[in-house]
């Protein structure tokens, strides 16, 4: 009797296994909904690359906020950079703001890399990395989808491209115009 | 009678050391920054904690820490801090309330099922037990040693 007890529940441990596995292979690695997705935005203020002052999280409040977390020496980053530059030139000027967050370098790597991949938005630094940890970054590029409504609508980790980009900005846009 | 007594002086300095070394002291600020690093795990390495990393992101994170016990905030509002950034999989070892617990729950149930398993084969078929030999076998026998025992002398 008790042997066989012992047999169903090894049966049973072993399938909640197996669908336990099954339905973490099906979760997407870029989209890991833990921490702070579906949150507000932990607020910042970070100095600007240009060292034209501060930026504000708080003085993007009621636009869709794309924030990308980004670093020189990151070769992902190299990667997505044209689908970024693209999408921002589709969106300028209008309630969609992309804000790059420099990631663990020093200024003049960072600006560097600025002029040279042709960024225009703004870009801060994130010198000792509290807003990185604040958002619960692991290494770049990352990239958080900021609502209207300041809360963190979703998260990309590694290089983006430009649907999944432009499909999560429209979704945050079409759920601002409805209310 | 001295060995008596140096022996008693000797156990009597061993308490004492002992006593001493375990003595309650106030934790300072750099054993909680120790502690509550050593239970994080760092973003960036394969199965390190904060502590033991020299990664920049394990550096800011012991900074952070560091930041945090300085302003007067308990090990669990750090650690609350963290969890809410990165969620459960922050932490090293996974919390045993939640359904994480289920991690340290698993080993312990696997091992109770297959001793179950093996206690109710035992029961089943039983220790085999030595078979007494028969007179006929015990016969045989005799003759065989007769046999050999002829044959040599």
């Amino acid at each position: 009797m008790l042997a066989r007890v012992a047999r169903i529940v090894v049966v049973v441990a072993i399938l909640g296994l197996v669908v336990t596995l099954a339905l973490a292979f099906r979760r997407d690695p870029h989209d890991i909904r833990t921490g702070t997705v579906n949150k507000p935005a932990p607020a910042f203020t970070l100095q600007r690359l240009d060292g034209s002052g501060d930026l504000s999280l708080a003085d993007l409040s009621g636009k869709v906020v794309v924030v990308n977390f980004f670093a020189s020496w990151c070769v992902p980053c190299i990667q997505e950079n044209p689908a970024l530059v693209r999408v921002y030139e589709r969106y300028r000027g209008s309630d969609v703001v992309i804000l790059g967050v420099n990631f663990q370098e020093t200024h003049e790597n960072a600006i560097g890399y600025v002029q040279r991949m042709g960024i225009t938005w703004p870009t801060v630094a994130d010198d000792d990395g509290r807003v990185a940890l604040s958002y619960g970054v692991f290494s770049p590029p990352e990239t958080y989808f900021i609502g209207p409504d300041g809360i963190i609508a979703g998260r990309h980790i590694g290089p983006i491209d430009e649907e999944t980009l432009v499909t999560a900005i429209e979704k945050l846009r079409g759920q601002a115009s409805s209310r | 009678m001295n060995r008596r007594v140096l022996i008693a002086i000797a156990v009597l300095a061993l308490a004492g050391a002992l006593a001493f070394a375990a003595r309650p002291h106030q934790t300072t600020a750099d054993e909680r920054v120790d502690q509550i690093t050593a239970e994080l795990r760092c973003p960036v390495c394969q199965g390190l904690s904060v502590k033991d990393s020299t990664s920049e992101t394990a550096r800011q994170m012991r900074d952070l820490v560091a930041q945090r016990v300085r302003e007067g905030k308990t090990d669990a509002e750090i650690e609350a801090e963290f969890r809410d950034a990165y969620g459960e999989w922050i932490f090293l070892a996974p919390p045993v309330a939640s359904w994480t617990g289920l991690v340290w729950l698993a080993p312990v149930a696997a091992l109770a099922a297959g001793l179950a398993i093996v206690v109710g084969r035992l029961r089943s078929t039983g220790v085999p037990q030595r078979a007494e030999p028969s007179s006929t076998e015990i016969a045989a026998l005799r003759e065989r040693v007769a046999r050999e025992e002829a044959a040599e002398g």
